[in-house]
This record gives structure tokens, C-alpha cells and sequence, in this order.
């Protein structure tokens, strides 16, 4: 039987009313869970797991595929409306969806980026529907030092955020690195930085620091200032999307998707490598590059489309060879092995039904996510209107339950105080607070793959170098960095030379 | 006149000078117990160390870009306070910090329920939203909202507080059912 006749099986099997309830279930869990600050959509599929096993193996898959797509997009909810990223992946949506809603288009922004995502999420699932195979056996030559060099191309995307400071966000970016070395190293099990803190030894979590420094930061402003969050209108309604604003942007959502889907294939790589190397790229590739960061539709719409285009792309080395690329699809493998299924090539031949409905049920959930999405965003809208000091007051215990919930420990509150109170000296010096969470989630990762490279192949340092596919990825970085830093320095040159003539 | 223009100015390049003497000292601070010797490969203090050797690096760019700048007239040091958009009531936002330092203090003290319940009222209050009719119900219906959904639901074992806090913590959660 050819791919198409097996999606059609798998449409067929999915729309069914239990399926197709269990989809739409699990997609509303995800675009709240994912909204909540500090209640990731891993930790809503994490306390979804147990409630699989009363499921058939295909619905509780469905299930867990519908929270990860919502979720995936759900963190941009708060990001956009309240500069507080649900998920480290919707960390871009807070530089150009947020400036958005200061402006009072909090609706269109919202419509922007439920679109962006949507295109992403769906080409990515077709691409799962249709390429599995092929991308499979690329995705099989990855390993340690390819991971490493990902990273490392994730790290230098950073550069590009940089308006006119490169050195100012490089000491950011590695600040980060260094905080996401506190605890026990990943290979010789040495506690660092701990002080003698025994809270400490188990590291500083990113999820911890992000909310601190976003979160608190945010809400203090929102009490010092007379800002109102919310929404314009225009004729007694809100300013939305228009076709022409989606169509504007469909250059940024094409490229978006294309980098997420490849990204997303890397095991280990994931949503925020991409949605961030996606909003690099869109800043070098637009013709509004130098005005992101005040509400760029592009720079919203680049990392949106990417974000969700690592959904169907992850579940490829997952489905077709067993690797879990991210801790989303580890919980779904965990699921899949609950109910005696093994991922892998002979799953195609063995229940290629269950296959063909898992891409089926990818592609409807994208589909459906825009209603969703739009639908949570309203609800979210709503909430805008109640006054500043309530909706700040919320936001504070809200993001300490989200501080407290990462290991169920007072210890983690209060590193997040900690962060949120230097957040907020941050903001009032202009200095860059993004690159140094972005430090704190790729470092660790970083980390790891550089030793365990070195350590599989005999502490070779050329190893990163002598493998083609890591050798191209470090070139990438390379350029990319040039890339970024060129328009700087060549008006820099400019300058001078003007000065001299 | 031009002195004190120029310790203002010199006043940004403090953080990167702050920065690099801490990515000096901390080398030194990266293990509170002996490390074994024979470690196999480059050792736990590899990356660490690298990063902060970069750190180090970059920060002593950064000052000797900024006190460059100081003697230059038209440059400016890389960091500047930001120029707020709307006016900015700076006691106002300490106040608020101070705010959210102590309910984090208290959680642990008082428990998670009675906590936020009084930082919810005192945040309100304190942002100009007094009228006991929106105060109360906000106040007493976000807390048990709050309680039902993560402790009710979610079943996260938030703080219940110490001695008499604990006890009142409880009977709170078994008034509310969640217990």
C-alpha cells in the first residue's frame, strides 16, 4: 500500500469520534499547560503518562501528540501578551510579540503567530507523513560532535540578536553558560560552584532562571509604569490580522518552517535552537532586520513557524528509528513502551496503521490548532482587561508555583527571586537578559556532547572537524556569526573612511 | 564641572570590571570538596573553567573599550540606564521587589495558601486596587482557585508552612475538599 491510501487510513481511524476527541483533549491541555509560565507542555505530558495507560496505544500516542503540538505554540500565548515565555522555545516571541501588544495589537500578534506556527507544525507533519524514511537515515549519521556543533550553531544564532553590542551579549551569553555549570558535571559526577550548598549540587534548572528573569522583571515595571496591556481597537474592535499581514509574512514563515524541520530532526536539538536560529536567520534575511525587536511581524512569524515545525520533524528519528530527540518524545517512546510497542523501522511493517494515524492525527492537531490557539488567546485577550495589579499579583504566584513545581523545592523559589531581582537591575542598565537564558538552557547541552565527543574517540580534538556533517555545521556557525556581526562592521568602516576623506 | 560627568559615565564600565574579577576568583571557588586525581580526559573543571576564561576575556575588552571611550569625547561606555518610555516610579518598583522577596520568605514560613493570599490583597492594594468588594473576592476565590488547580489537581505538595501555620494549612485544604 502506497503512503497516500495509508494517510488516508490513519484520517479515516483518527476522525473517529474517540480519536478525535482524544486529540482535541490533549491539544487544549497543551496550549494551557504550555501558557502557564513554569508549567511546561513536558511536565503536562509527564503527568498525562499515567492516565495512558487506560488508553489503546494509538489514542494515548494521540493524546501526548496533540498536548506536544498545543503546547509547543501555547508558550507563545504568554510570551506575546505578557513577555513571559510559557516554554524556552517561545523566548523569541517575547522580542517582537510583546512589542507588539505594548503597541496594542496583541490580537493580531497572537494571529500572526497561531498561523506561523500552524504552517509549521503542518508542513513539518506532512514531511513526517511522507519523508520519514529518507530523513531517518540522515538524521541516523548524527552523533556527539554533530549534536555539539547544532548546539554550537545555536549559541552563535545568539550573536544575532545583538543590536549594535556584540561584545555586550557575548558576555551575556557566556554569563549563562557559566550559571548552567552550577551542580554536578555531566560525565565525572563533580559538584560545581555549589559552596557547599547541597541544593546547589543538583544545578540551577533553566526553567528557574527564565521565569525569574522575565517574569519579575516584568510584572515590578508593570507597577511602576501606568502601561496598559490592553488590547486597541479600532471602529469598537480589536486590531487583528489581516490576510495581507499573514500573506506578508509567508517568506518568514516558509523559512521558519524549513529551518525548524531540519533542526528538529537533530535528536537533542529541538524547538529552541531552531526558533532561535530561525529568528537569527530572518533578521540577517529581511529587509527590516535592523528594526527587530520593536514588532517586526517577521521576527515573529520566523521563530513561530520554526517552533512548531520541530514537532513532526522530532517525532521522525523517534518513530522511525526509537531515538527520543527531545523530552517530549522521550515521554511518548516511555508511552509506546508501556504498551509493549517498539518504535523503529519494523513498527512501519509491523502496525503500519498506528503509524499512518499518529501522522494523521499530527496533521489534523495543527489544523485544529488554530481554533484552539485562537480560541486560548481569547480567553487569555480577556484576562488583559482586568486591572494591571490584579493581573501582576497573579502573574507573581503564578511564576513562584511554576519556580517551585520544577523539583518540588523552596530552594528553586528563591533562585528565581534571585534571578528576578537581577533581571530587573538588568533591564534598568540595558543589559541584554536573553542571551544569558539562552546561555543557561544550550550550555549544559554544550557541555555534555563536547566531552562525551572527546570521549569517545579518545580525547581527538579534530573530531568535530574530520566528520563532514559536524565540519559543515561549525562552518555554518562560523559564517552565520560573520553574517551577523558584517553590517556592523561595515558601517563601522564606512564611518571611518568618511571621517577620513 | 567635566569630574564628576566623567564618574558618572565611568559608573557602567562597574559591571564589567565586577564581572571580571569574579571570573577571576571563581576558578578557584569551582570545588568545595578534593577532587580525585587521576581524573580520565579533560576533567569536570574543563568547561567551566574555559567559560570562564572567556568571560574573563571578554570583560576586560569591555572595560578597556569603555574607559577608551571616557577619554575619547562623543563615545559613550557600552552600558547606559535605559531611557524609560513612560514615567517610572522608581520607589514604587523597590517597594515591589521588596514585595516579592518577602512572600518568598513567607511561603515557606506561613505556607503557600495564607502567603499569596496576603500578597495578592497587599499587591492589590498596593497598585491602587482598593475597593473591598473586588479586593475580597479576588483575593479568596484566586487563592482557593489556585489551591484547587495545583494542589487539588495537580496534586503539587506546595508549602503548608511550620507549627501553627501547618495545622491551620491543613484544615484549610480539608475545608476546601482538596484534602
Amino acid at each position: 500500500m502506497g503512503a497516500f491510501e495509508l494517510l488516508g487510513g490513519g484520517f479515516a481511524a483518527a476522525f473517529q469520534l474517540w480519536p478525535f476527541l482524544t486529540i482535541v483533549t490533549g491539544l487544549l491541555v497543551g496550549v494551557v499547560a504550555g501558557a502557564l509560565p513554569g508549567i511546561s507542555f513536558v511536565n503536562a505530558m509527564a503527568m498525562a503518562l499515567p492516565f495512558t495507560y487506560v488508553m489503546s496505544p494509538t489514542q494515548s500516542m494521540l493524546f501526548l501528540g496533540g498536548i506536544y503540538v498545543g503546547g509547543v505554540f501555547g508558550g507563545s500565548i504568554s510570551a506575546i501578551m505578557i513577555n513571559v515565555p510559557g516554554t524556552p522555545a517561545s523566548l523569541p516571541a517575547t522580542w517582537d510579540g510583546y512589542a507588539m501588544t505594548k503597541r496594542g495589537e496583541v490580537k493580531r500578534a497572537l494571529a500572526i503567530a497561531v498561523t506561523a506556527s500552524a504552517t509549521g507544525g503542518l508542513v513539518s507533519a506532512l514531511m513526517l507523513a511522507f519523508l520519514s524514511a529518507p530523513f531517518a537515515s540522515f538524521a541516523l549519521k548524527f552523533s556527539q560532535p554533530e549534536f555539539f556543533a547544532a548546539t554550537v550553531l545555536g549559541l552563535a544564532s545568539v550573536i544575532a540578536i545583538a543590536k549594535d553590542r556584540p561584545l555586550v551579549t557575548l558576555v551575556s551569553l557566556v554569563l549563562g553558560i557559566v550559571v548552567g555549570t552550577v551542580g554536578v558535571d555531566p560525565l565525572y559526577g563533580q559538584a560545581r560552584f555549589s559552596f557547599g550548598v547541597p541544593e546547589m549540587e543538583s544545578g540551577i534548572r533553566f526553567v528557574v532562571v527564565m521565569i525569574g528573569l522575565f517574569a519579575i522583571g516584568e510584572v515590578v515595571d508593570l507597577l511602576a509604569t501606568d502601561r496598559n496591556l490592553r488590547p486597541k481597537t479600532e471602529g469598537g474592535k480589536q486590531i487583528g490580522a489581516k490576510l495581507a499581514d499573514i500573506l506578508g509574512v509567508k517568506g518568514a514563515i516558509l523559512r521558519g518552517t524549513g529551518i525548524g524541520c531540519l533542526i528538529g530532526m537533530i535528536p537533542g536539538a529541538g524547538a529552541t535552537p531552531g526558533a532561535v536560529i530561525a529568528y537569527g536567520v530572518e533578521k540577517q534575511v529581511s529587509r527590516r532586520g535592523a528594526e527587530f525587536g520593536t514588532g517586526v511581524e517577521a521576527g515573529l512569524a520566523a521563530p513561530e513557524a520554526a517552533k512548531n515545525a520541530t514537532t513532526g520533524a522530532a517525532m521522525v528519528p523517534l518513530l522511525t528509528l526509537g531515538i527520543p530527540g527531545s523530552a517530549a518524545t522521550a515521554i511518548m517512546l516511555a508511552a509506546m513502551m508501556l504498551h509493549g510497542v517498539n518504535p523503529g523501522p519494523l513498527l512501519f511493517i509491523m502496525d503500519p496503521t498506528m503509524v499512518y494515524t499518529i501522522f494523521a492525527a499530527m496533521i489534523i492537531a495543527n489544523v485544529l490548532m488554530i481554533g484552539a490557539g485562537i480560541g486560548v488567546a481569547q480567553l487569555f485577550s480577556t484576562l488583559m482587561r482586568t486591572p494591571p495589579a490584579i493581573l501582576a499579583a497573579f502573574i507573581i504566584v503564578l511564576s513562584v508555583i511554576g519556580a517551585y513545581g520544577v523539583r518540588n523545592n523552596i530552594f528553586d523559589v528563591w533562585v528565581c527571586l534571585a534571578f528576578g531581582v537581577l533581571g530587573w537591575g538588568m533591564k534598568r542598565i540595558g543589559f541584554p537578559s536573553a542571551p544569558l537564558v539562552l546561555g543557561v538552557i544550550l550550555g549544559p547541552l554544550a557541555e555534555r556532547y563536547f566531552l562525551t565527543s572527546l570521549a569517545n574517540s579518545q580525547q581527538d580534538w579534530t573530531v568535530f572537524v574530520t566528520r563532514p556533517i559536524s565540519a559543515t555545521i561549525l562552518a555554518l556557525a562560523g559564517v552565520f556569526v560573520l553574517w551577523s556581526l558584517w553590517p556592523g562592521l561595515a558601517g563601522r568602516l564606512l564611518r571611518r573612511r568618511t571621517r577620513a576623506t | 564641572m567635566a569630574e564628576p560627568s566623567v564618574r558618572r559615565r565611568f559608573v557602567p564600565t562597574l559591571l564589567p570590571a565586577g564581572l571580571l574579577v569574579l571570573a577571576l576568583i571563581l576558578p578557584g571557588r569551582m570545588f568545595s570538596r578534593d577532587q580525585s586525581a587521576d581524573v580520565v580526559g579533560l576533567g569536570p573543571a574543563a568547561w567551566p573553567g574555559a567559560m570562564l576564561l572567556a568571560l574573563a576575556v571578554l570583560s576586560a575588552i569591555w572595560v578597556a573599550r569603555d574607559l577608551w571611550a571616557l577619554r575619547r569625547p562623543g563615545s559613550e561606555p557600552l552600558l547606559a540606564p535605559v531611557r524609560e518610555e513612560e514615567p517610572y516610579a522608581m520607589g514604587k518598583a523597590l517597594a515591589g521587589l521588596v514585595m516579592i522577596v518577602v512572600y518568598g520568605w513567607l511561603l515557606s514560613v506561613i505556607g503557600f495558601a495564607l502567603a499569596s493570599a496576603l500578597f495578592i490583597a497587599g499587591w492589590c492594594v498596593f497598585g491602587g486596587v482598593r475597593n473591598p468588594l473586588v479586593l475580597v473576592p479576588v483575593t479568596l476565590i484566586g487563592t482557593v482557585a489556585l489551591l484547587w488547580l495545583f494542589m487539588g489537581l495537580a496534586l503539587m505538595p506546595l508549602p503548608r508552612g511550620q507549627g501553627v501555620f501547618d495545622g491551620f494549612s491543613i484544615w484549610l485544604l480539608q475545608l476546601t475538599g482538596i484534602y
